[in-house]
Order: structure tokens, then C-alpha cells, then sequence
């Protein structure tokens, strides 16, 4: 798997295959089915945003197959359209497999005709084949083959029928190089067409491996990157391009932009009527009542509060319970180690291990699992546009864009995806906006922290004031930030996709594969944290560090001076600041040591401070590194003003 | 009368709109052209989007009320 904004390292054995089509169509499903499930999924406009690679044997053949952010057209109105436009012409693809939600077949046909004016060969998954048949809508398949000149696989993604069968026909389309019927415009058009593609140079079809016309026809639809690949040794064919642009637009009375899409529009209806039948249209029965209620105007703010409050609380009864019985035995190994930690650097150094391991399986995985499976439950049902939907009336009265929620409710799950997900944003400010905010959300990291501590030592219903606390910080920091970087939130336009119940399977996978993120990259951070922390405590280095922290520690925010160490670690990961609380306190019972005062202080401090290093990267990459220091100085000094006012007054 | 106008449950046609900001121009991309009939499904709290139905491909938008304000639309006969 890699993530690259442009293509690089892309090479290895068998064609590069490209997974293209719009949000919610079941990409990554299809992705996943044929990737042996290596990736994630989720129903949410703009989940997968940058691109996953999987390498993969289909009856024995290698293929790279890449799965590219969902885009309504190939032109890019944010920046993870940007992505899978810049990836086609990369001129390293070999194949499209275009993903087509069958279900809303006519417009999915007018990103299909785009694709196919690529001149790539190019296969199609018709998914959804099970929504479609329920909403009555019936596709004759050879008809559509054949008015397109290209394979179509009927799908349903999620029960993996026909996807073996996409990869074969995407195999076998590589390799013939078979290309589908192009399609033709008003005479017009195909006169500027012919103009134009008389004055372009040829190498630059030979460079990007799509055929002149498509460069000629991106031209005049205004494509940046293309001008900008044409524009340097030809501005003549700018200029050109321009005057035609213009033409046609005076000709036709429309927008310049809209004069192709209108055409890929009305040919996108025809084939629709000539190739589909519409049965009935029934009204979905307990979809429509569910949106009665999930999206009504009281009852739906209801519907939001509840399911993010009711996500937190199940989360904490589970993990609790769970926490009891995975964690005795790693207690009875702590109490069996005992002081021996104290008489050599190898007992010290086991004892940091057994921690290490103990955090991991007995404190952090209990309430992860519940959390993460909750969440993308929420996630693949199709709840989350739906809550976005009704805090954008909110959202825009503290100066920020609807859409915004989308990355700062997948906040809460993890940063680092939802900083990506920012990409869905279309201006510049709105992404700085919440890529500021969204390290501020509790991730379910330092959720554990919170439902350790405070729940576990304050009550529930602390834990859960923590949480509307921390929404509250974030939206009057949101409302600051908006007021104070220039600009306006543009309006929502965004996709609202049936409710899909995810098959058990699909939900399982998924949560594997984030607690698998767990697993390999952040247990064993925490195993050795853990076990560097026995040794510096062997060695006493740390009482050296958190000399140096006291002043904020214990001056500002009143803590025991001992937990400076496990702030500075927790910067590493948030789960570590509450392990290495246990070890450096001496104790698996932390009211023993501190009072709940102190408590609440410590975990207001970790939930507001400096995000994990992996949130940073990110950070740095989605903005910048000085948007990234301007983030963390925000955190900090959040992370200080609320643990030492509100530490103080409880 | 804009879509901001329309009210819920109704059927409209769009018969044009706002040109202006481009990064505002994708309508086209998620569904909606000129021409179109629409139907208005509901409205959000505090002034918030529009869920917009498109009946003839059974796609569902949300369209914010800056947007709606630059649709025009008039009464579709049922
Ligand atoms: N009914 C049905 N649901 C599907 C099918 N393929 C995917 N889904 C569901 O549709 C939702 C969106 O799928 P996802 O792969 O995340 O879409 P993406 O945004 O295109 O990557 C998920 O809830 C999937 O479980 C299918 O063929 N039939």
C-alpha cells in the first residue's frame, strides 16, 4: 500500500489497473474484494482519499491494481478529484475499471462517457446490480455493451459477485489495448474539435498515452493541468483553444464550463432510456421513515446527539467490562514482577514489556474495538452525510463549511484519516480551517484516556461532560479561527446516498483492519516506549525529564511532577500517556495517587495537547509545516487554558 | 423564485442559475442541470440545506442555502 499525491514507486509486475468512479459507488469494496481485503472502506463521499495500492494474482496473473479517489467528473473541484485526474494522465495506467453505481445509473454514465474519451482501455463494473433491482430499474447489459464498445460486469461488490470476473476482463483489456466507442458531438463542437486538434503537438498524446483528441477536448473544457502540459512550448495552441472555448459558448448561449458536460449530459439520458427499463419506482419504505426521523428538524439534531453520546457510552461499557477480564492476568504478572524491577535494568526493562503489552491488549484494544466497530457502522450505513446535512445550518453560523464535520466526526475515530479527509473541502481556507481543528477532537487514543480515567475513576457521566466539553472548545475555536482567517464557506453540495445496511463481513473486515493499524504500527510504539521508560526509570532519567516539565506540571496545571514523562512519550502516541501513567505512578489504581481533581486535569491536558506524531506528519503534509507549528502552538495553548482553569475549579 | 424558496414537498423545474464562483459550479457533476425537474424532499434546522431529489436518476443532493439562493427554478406540474 502507498499514498502519493503524484504517481511514484509505481512499478512492479502485471498492468497497472485503475479503479475509478463516483463517491459511494462501492470502489473500495470492489477494491477490497479483489485486494483481499488490504484496505479500507467506507460510505462517505471522500473517505478514500489519496490512492491505495494493492498488488494482486487474479487466476494466477499479477495486477497493480490502484484504487483513486471518487470524482463526479474528471474535473477537479476538490482536491481528491484533483488526485484521480492528475493519475490519468500520468500516462501510467493501463486499464480503467470504471465502477458504476448501477442504482443511479444515468448520471454514473456521464463520468463513464468521460473515461472513455481517454482512449484506455477500460472495463465496466456495473455495482449495486442488487439496489438497482430493488429500485426497479432493470439494465439490458449487451445493449449497453454494445452502444459503448467495452465489457460490462454486473456487480454487487459486497457479495463479491462478478469481481473476480472485472479483473479478469481488466486483464484482458490491457493486453489487447481495446479501447470503447468514442463519442461524438454537435457538429459544431467536432469542427472546434478538428481545428484544434490540428494545432496540437503530437508528442504530447505519445507522453501522456491519451489520444489527442481527449487533450484537445480537455482544452477546451479549461483543464488546468493540460494547459499547463500544452502551455509551456506552445502558448499558441492556448490562445487557440481559448478562441474556440468561447465560440462554442456564444453559440450554444451557455456558461463556457457547462458546454461539454450539458452534451455528456443529454447523451448520458439517451443511452440510460435506450439500455435501462424503470419498472416501478417504489418508494423505499423503511429508508423514507428512517430519514423521517434521522433527518427531521428536531428529531434529527436528536438523532446526532444521541448516536455520537450513545457511541461513547456503549464504547465504555464494553470496553469496561472487557478491560476487567483481559487485564487480570497481565495484573497478576505485574504483581509477580513486583519490586524486582527495582534490583537490575533486565527486571526493569520486563517490567516495561509487561506494561507495554498489558496497555495494549488490557487497557487500549478493549474500548477500541467497540468504538472502531461502532463507528464504522455509522460510517457504511450512510449516517454521516446525513448528520452533516443537519449541523450545516450550524456549522455555517460559526463561520465554517457543512462538509467540515464529515473530517472532524471522523476526528474522533482518528486524526490522521480525517485530516485527510479534508481534501473534500473545496477552498484553500476551509481546509486549513478544519485541518486546525480536527487535532483538537478526542480520537478514540485518547478516548481510551478519557474512559479510563474519568470514566472509570469520575463516573460515566464525567467522561461524557469531557466529550461536550471538547465539542464545545472545538466549535468556539472553529468560531475564532473563521473569524480571524479571511475568506467565506461556499454553499454544501453534497451527495446523500441511500442507507445501505453493510453486511457483517464487510463491518468486520474494516474494523480489522483499523485495529490491525493498532497492531503493527502502534502496539509496538507502545512496547517500546514502555520498555525505554523502565530503563530511563532504572537509570532515573526520569526524574530528569520531568524536572524539566515541573514547571508545567506541577506549577501550572498542578499535577504530581511524575507524570512529565508520560506527557512527553505521549506525543508519541496518545494511548502511551495513560499506560506509562500506571508505571510512573507506581500503581494500576491511580485515585490511590491522585485526586479527581488532578485526574480530570491530566486527561483535559492529554485531550487538548500536542496530536500524536503520525497526526503531525499528516498535518505537515495536508497544509504545511507552518500551518502544522501554528496547529500545535493552538493545541498547546488550549490544552493549558482548559486543563488549568477547569482543573482548578472542579 | 429561487430553490431556497421552493417548499418542501414540491416539485420544481430549474430553469437557471448564478454563474459566479467556479469551485461552486459541480451541480452538473452530482446531478443537477438546467432543465431539470426536481423535487424538494425536506429542509434542514437553522437555515440550513435543501435535500433535493432528482426523479429521473434517483440521486438525493444537499444543496446549501448559498447555492439554493442561485437556483432558479419555477412550479412543475405533477
Ligand atoms: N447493496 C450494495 N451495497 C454495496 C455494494 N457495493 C458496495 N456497497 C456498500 O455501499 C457503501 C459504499 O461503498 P464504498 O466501497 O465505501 O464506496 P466508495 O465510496 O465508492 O469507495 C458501503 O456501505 C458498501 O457496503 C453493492 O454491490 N450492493
Amino acid at each position: 500500500m502507498s499514498e502519493a499525491a503524484v504517481p511514484r514507486g509505481l512499478e512492479g509486475e502485471g498492468p497497472l489497473v485503475a479503479l475509478i468512479g463516483q463517491p459511494n459507488c462501492g470502489k473500495s469494496t470492489l477494491f477490497n474484494a479483489l485486494a483481499g481485503f488490504k484496505a479500507n472502506t467506507g460510505n462517505f463521499p471522500g473517505t478514500s482519499v489519496a490512492f491505495t495500492r494493492s498488488d494482486v494474482l487474479v487466476a494466477g496473473l499479477p495486477m497493480r491494481l490502484i484504487d483513486l479517489p471518487g470524482t463526479y467528473s474528471l474535473h477537479p473541484y476538490d482536491a481528491a478529484e484533483q488526485v484521480t485526474r492528475d493519475f490519468l494522465l500520468s500516462g501510467q495506467v493501463d486499464a480503467i475499471v470504471a465502477v458504476v453505481d448501477a442504482s443511479v445509473l444515468s448520471r454514473s454514465l456521464e463520468l463513464t462517457l468521460e473515461l472513455i474519451e481517454t482512449g484506455l482501455p477500460l472495463v465496466i463494473a456495473l455495482n449495486m446490480m442488487d439496489d438497482a433491482r430493488r429500485k426497479g430499474i432493470t439494465i439490458d447489459v449487451p445493449a449497453l455493451e454494445a452502444r459503448l464498445g467495452v465489457p460490462v460486469v454486473p456487480t454487487v461488490a459486497t457479495r463479491g459477485h462478478g469481481v473476480v470476473q472485472v479483473a479478469l476482463k481488466a486483464l484482458h483489456a490491457s493486453r489487447t489495448r481495446q479501447s470503447g466507442i468514442l463519442p461524438t458531438y454537435d457538429r459544431d463542437i467536432e469542427e472546434s474539435l478538428g481545428t484544434l486538434i490540428q494545432a496540437m503537438p503530437a508528442e504530447l498524446s505519445v507522453r501522456m498515452r491519451v489520444p489527442t483528441r481527449f487533450l484537445a477536448a480537455r482544452l477546451l473544457q479549461d483543464d488546468e493541468a493540460v494547459r499547463q502540459a500544452v502551455g509551456k512550448a506552445h502558448p499558441e495552441v492556448l490562445t487557440l483553444a481559448d478562441t474556440q472555448r468561447r465560440l462554442l459558448a456564444e453559440m450554444h448561449d451557455w456558461p463556457e464550463e457547462s458546454v461539454f458536460s450539458s452534451h455528456r449530459h443529454a447523451a448520458a439520458m439517451d443511452l440510460f432510456e435506450d439500455v435501462a427499463r424503470v419498472v416501478r419506482r417504489t418508494r423505499d419504505g423503511w429508508r423514507e421513515r428512517t430519514d423521517d426521523v434521522l433527518m427531521h428538524p428536531f428529531w434529527g439534531i436528536v438523532g446526532v446527539v444521541a448516536a455520537l453520546g450513545g457511541l461513547f457510552v456503549a464504547s465504555f461499557f464494553v470496553g469496561d467490562r472487557l478491560a476487567g477480564v483481559v487485564g487480570a492476568p497481565f495484573e497478576a504478572l505485574m504483581d509477580a514482577i513486583g519490586d524486582r524491577a527495582d534490583t537490575s535494568l533486565v527486571w526493569a526493562m520486563t517490567r516495561g514489556l509487561v506494561e507495554g503489552l498489558a496497555g495494549g491488549a488490557g487497557i487500549v484494544l478493549p474500548y477500541l474495538v467497540p468504538l472502531l466497530l461502532l463507528m464504522s457502522f455509522m460510517e457504511d450505513v450512510g449516517y454521516l452525510p446525513r448528520a452533516a446535512f443537519l449541523i450545516d445550518g450550524l456549522l455555517h453560523r460559526i463561520g465554517l463549511h457543512g462538509k467540515s464535520v464529515i473530517p472532524l466526526v471522523l476526528g474522533y475515530g482518528c486524526n490522521v484519516p480525517a485530516l485527510m479527509g479534508t481534501r473534500i473541502l473545496e477552498t484553500t481556507r476551509d481546509r486549513v480551517i478544519t485541518a486546525l481543528l480536527v487535532p483538537l477532537t478526542a480520537c478514540s487514543a485518547r478516548t481510551v484516556v478519557i474512559l479510563a480515567l474519568v470514566a472509570g475513576y469520575l463516573g460515566p457521566l464525567w467522561a461524557l461532560g469531557v466529550y461536550v466539553l471538547n465539542i464545545l472548545v472545538t466549535a468556539l475555536v472553529g468560531r475564532i479561527l473563521s473569524a480571524v482567517v479571511p475568506g467565506h464557506a461556499p454553499g454544501l453540495l453534497m451527495d446523500i446516498p441511500p442507507y445501505r445496511l453493510p453486511p457483517a463481513g464487510t463491518l468486520a473486515r474494516k474494523t480489522w483492519f483499523r485495529i490491525r493499524e493498532f497492531l503493527v504500527e502502534a502496539w509496538p510504539v507502545l512496547i517500546v516506549a514502555s520498555i525505554v521508560m523502565g530503563a530511563l526509570q532504572f537509570a532515573g532519567a526520569d526524574d530528569w525529564l520531568n524536572g524539566l516539565l515541573a514547571p508545567l506540571t506541577s506549577g501550572v496545571l498542578g499535577l504530581p511532577a511524575v507524570v512529565g514523562v508520560t506527557l512527553f512519550f505521549g506525543i508519541l502516541r496518545k494511548e502511551l500517556s495513560l499506560v506509562l501513567l500506571y508505571s510512573a505512578l507506581g500503581t494500576a489504581n491511580v485515585a490511590s495517587v491522585m485526586t479527581p481533581a488532578q485526574i480530570l486535569t491530566f486527561t483535559l491536558f492529554v485531550t487538548f495537547y500536542i496530536p500524536c506524531v503520525a497526526t503531525i506528519a499528516t498535518q505537515v503534509r495536508e497544509i504545511g509545516w507552518r500551518w502544522t507549528l501554528v496547529s500545535a502552538a493552538l493545541n498547546t495553548g488550549v490544552a493549558i487554558l482548559v486543563a488549568a482553569t477547569l482543573g482548578r475549579l472542579a | 423564485m429561487t430553490l431556497a424558496q421552493a417548499v418542501p414537498g414540491t416539485r420544481v423545474r430549474v430553469v437557471g442559475r448564478n454563474r459566479g464562483r467556479r469551485h461552486e459550479a459541480n451541480l452538473a457533476g452530482l446531478g443537477i442541470h438546467v432543465g431539470d425537474e426536481v423535487i424538494v424532499v425536506r429542509s434542514a434546522p437553522f437555515d440550513g440545506p435543501l435535500l433535493v431529489e432528482v426523479p429521473a436518476s434517483g440521486v438525493r443532493i444537499a444543496v446549501g442555502r448559498g447555492m439554493a439562493n442561485g437556483l432558479f427554478v419555477e412550479p412543475a406540474d405533477e
